[in-house]
């Protein structure tokens, strides 16, 4: 891409990585991220998931390099272009298979979000299976979503932006994370289907009335009364305020992965036990507002407890306001700033533009060079103080499809 | 054994709201204790207020019970019964509602595929019949309106053909036309007329024609009759540039892994020959001997 002549932009810090790494691919900078994690004593550098996601990056595009420094603290990335899963670069047979390495702590969510935001630019279809010892499809600890919440309340944000076309998430197998949170042995393929050249201008501002709650409880290799009983509690929060509620069950067999051993060197073991439950709730204007708890890696604590709290905290993400929950604020702006050369809209609660990683978002954008955010309070009957905010569009869209 | 059990029960109210009532032998233990202890107390005080609930209770659970059973046989003999001692255990009737668990099936179906939730969900409508039958004259209606409309779709495409207002249906070589003209519509790849035969035959009948024709012109001019204009003659359409399509090569033939180049596209690529005496020979031999 264009950006011979440019000189790198400089980022600290390993937060955000994922994003930068992104918008790094969607605008064709080249990016030099120093500062990674150099205090650690123990594990300085880059940690597995973060290289696992530029192999990921590196199997989708084709001409990225990417250099790494010894001890992994400087990451330099020059992008190339978004390919996809076409044939003879990463994939075969149209897929490209990705393994997670056995010591990932994060949630697949982790790579299917900027993931998701990288499929609509690409020159083909994505086709993309996780795999592998590290693929945990529930929530985590460190506050990633599960896989349910990605497919019932990330992807349809797309639609919104005129991508809604051939787009499934396949659950092939669940699994928790496992001993000490880290690793699983779910499988888990995104088919992204629907590239574009210009994703459509949204006006956001009406965030509706909560209509009704949906929701998926998960048991992986545990008693399926576990899921009952989350459900439970989690309708006895929720039904005197949203009766149109229901929350589905599914139950499946633990992962089954091999474990070799010097004794045992086809010994296998099962990984990945727990539950959790994914609520989401869609308000009359099809805002989404989603809620995660899983069962934490050590257990200790009753599906009650579980479904609760995951009813109480996806009444909090509501109560924050707006058209869009903090999940979905990097997926929504990095589109409308990626989106055609216009003023697009879109209402958030206070809170959640006040929030940490959204201010961070916004200043990486402002980096890469998009105009900055126009903020206003919300006209109307506004009692929660949200906040409108405009965003040009950058008007770069797909280059793989720019030439007809 | 329902119906006795009934009778029981109704022994008991009657014996509960008329104490006077003592010839009757108790049936059953329980009752005749209470009624007893009843009798004793209202003796010595004022008549008790009987409460009527748990009879009530009874009485309601019994008929629920009875209507599960009527979409059996309904018989009482059928039934083994519950011994007494089981009269007061609290029968628990679940009421689920069908058509609830499949609305439930359906939404699960809707909402746990892999394809991300669309947020109209479209319940199975069941259509009633009369539904059906305003449909199905709606149909009728569509289905002769759609006729009619293809009838003059096709009789002002191609009234051109036709020769007289009289038939509306065109008959023998204005049929074998109009078919043409469908088809060609429908995307067929070649016209009816057009016929596969040596180019010598085919250039032999275009000169026949255009001689005919000239011949038609002349003697229409030497006897001074105007005729129509001739037909523009069309552009040759093998001298423009032919269509390419995108990433083939822009001269030659890319065919076999090899790059062909004809001589003309040799003679492009070298540009307009010098009259440079000795080389242009050259060249010329060299071409001649290939």
């Amino acid at each position: 891409m264009a950006s011979t002549s440019q000189p790198p932009l400089r980022f600290t810090g390993h937060k955000n990585l994922v994003y930068r790494l992104v918008f790094s691919t969607l605008t064709g900078r080249t990016i030099q991220i120093s500062q990674i994690r150099p205090s650690s004593p123990t594990n300085p550098g880059l940690a597995p998931h973060e290289i696992s996601f530029l192999r990921l990056l590196d199997a989708i595009t084709n001409g990225s390099q990417m250099e790494i420094s010894y001890t992994g603290t400087i990451l330099v990335y020059k992008p190339g272009l978004i390919t996809g899963s076409a044939s003879g670069t990463g994939a075969s047979g149209g897929v490209i298979r990705h393994e997670l390495p056995s010591g990932c702590s994060r949630g697949v969510s982790y790579f299917l979000i900027p993931l998701c935001l990288l499929a609509p630019f690409s020159k083909s279809p994505f086709k993309v299976v996780f795999s592998g010892p590290g693929v945990i499809t529930s929530s985590t600890p460190n506050g990633d979503m599960s896989v349910d919440s990605v497919r019932t309340a990330i992807l349809p944000l797309y639609n919104q932006f005129g991508i809604f076309n051939n787009i499934e998430l396949r659950i092939l197998r669940r699994s928790n994370p496992g001993p000490n949170g880290r690793g699983g042995g779910g499988e888990v393929q995104l088919v992204f289907g629907h590239q574009l050249r210009l994703p459509k201008t949204l006006h956001l501002m009406n965030p509706g009335r909560i209509k009704k709650v949906r929701g998926v409880a998960y048991a992986v290799g545990v008693s399926a009364s576990n899921n009952a009983r989350m459900i439970e509690t989690a309708r006895g929060v929720l039904n005197p305020l949203v009766p149109d509620t229901y929350v589905f069950s599914d139950v499946s067999s633990a992962p089954f992965v091999p474990a070799p051993e010097k004794t045992n060197p086809s010994g296998k073991k099962k990984i990945g036990l727990g539950f959790g439950l994914s609520l989401v709730a869609e308000s009359s204007t099809g805002c989404l507002f989603s809620a995660d708890v899983a069962s934490p890696p050590a257990g200790g604590e009753a599906p009650e407890d579980i479904g609760k709290r995951c009813a109480y905290q996806l009444l909090e993400t509501i109560s924050k306001g707006g058209c869009v929950a903090p999940a979905g604020v990097a997926t929504m702006l990095g589109l409308m700033t990626m989106g055609s050369e216009d003023v697009g809209r879109i209402q958030v609660g206070r809170d959640v533009i006040a929030d940490e990683s959204t201010i961070q978002l916004a200043r990486d954008l402002t980096k890469f060079g998009a105009p900055g955010w126009g903020l206003r309070d919300a006209s109307g009957e506004n009692e929660n103080g949200d906040v409108i905010i405009s965003v040009v569009g950058r008007g770069i869209g797909n280059v793989g499809r720019k030439v007809a | 054994m329902v119906g006795k059990r009934k009778r029981d029960a109704a022994v008991v109210s009657r014996a509960t709201t008329t104490s006077e009532d003592e010839s009757t032998p108790q049936p059953t233990a329980d009752a005749s204790y209470q009624d007893v202890f009843r009798k004793f107390f209202e003796a010595q005080f004022q008549p008790l207020e009987v409460a009527k609930l748990p009879i009530a209770r009874d009485d309601e659970s019994e008929e629920e019970s009875d209507d599960e059973d009527l979409e059996g046989s309904g018989s009482d003999a059928e039934w083994g019964g519950v011994s007494d001692e089981e009269v007061n255990e609290v029968e628990v009737v679940e009421h689920q509602d069908v058509k609830e668990q499949e609305m439930d099936k359906h939404a699960r179906k809707v909402f746990m595929s892999s394809k991300p939730p669309s947020s109209v969900e479209r319940p199975a409508v069941k259509r009633s019949k009369k539904d059906k039958d305003a449909e199905d004259k709606d149909n009728v209606t569509d289905a002769d309106n759609l006729k009619n409309d293809l009838a003059l779709q096709r009789l002002l495409k191609e009234s051109h053909l036709l020769e007289s207002a009289s038939e509306l249906a065109p008959t023998g070589k204005n049929r074998i036309k109009a078919l043409d003209l469908r088809m060609q519509e429908l995307g067929a790849k070649a016209s009816l007329y057009k016929q596969n035969m040596p180019s010598s035959h085919r250039r032999g009948i275009q000169a026949k024609a255009d001689t005919r024709e000239d011949k038609r012109r002349r003697e229409a001019r030497e006897s001074g009759i105007i005729l129509e204009k001739p037909a523009p003659k069309s552009s040759n359409t093998s001298a423009k540039r032919r269509e390419r399509g995108v990433g083939g090569p822009s001269i030659g033939k890319f065919a076999g892994g090899a790059l062909n180049l004809s001589k003309r596209d040799v003679a492009a690529i070298q540009g307009p020959r010098r009259s440079t005496k000795t080389r242009g020979r050259g060249r010329g031999r060299g071409r001649g001997g290939r």
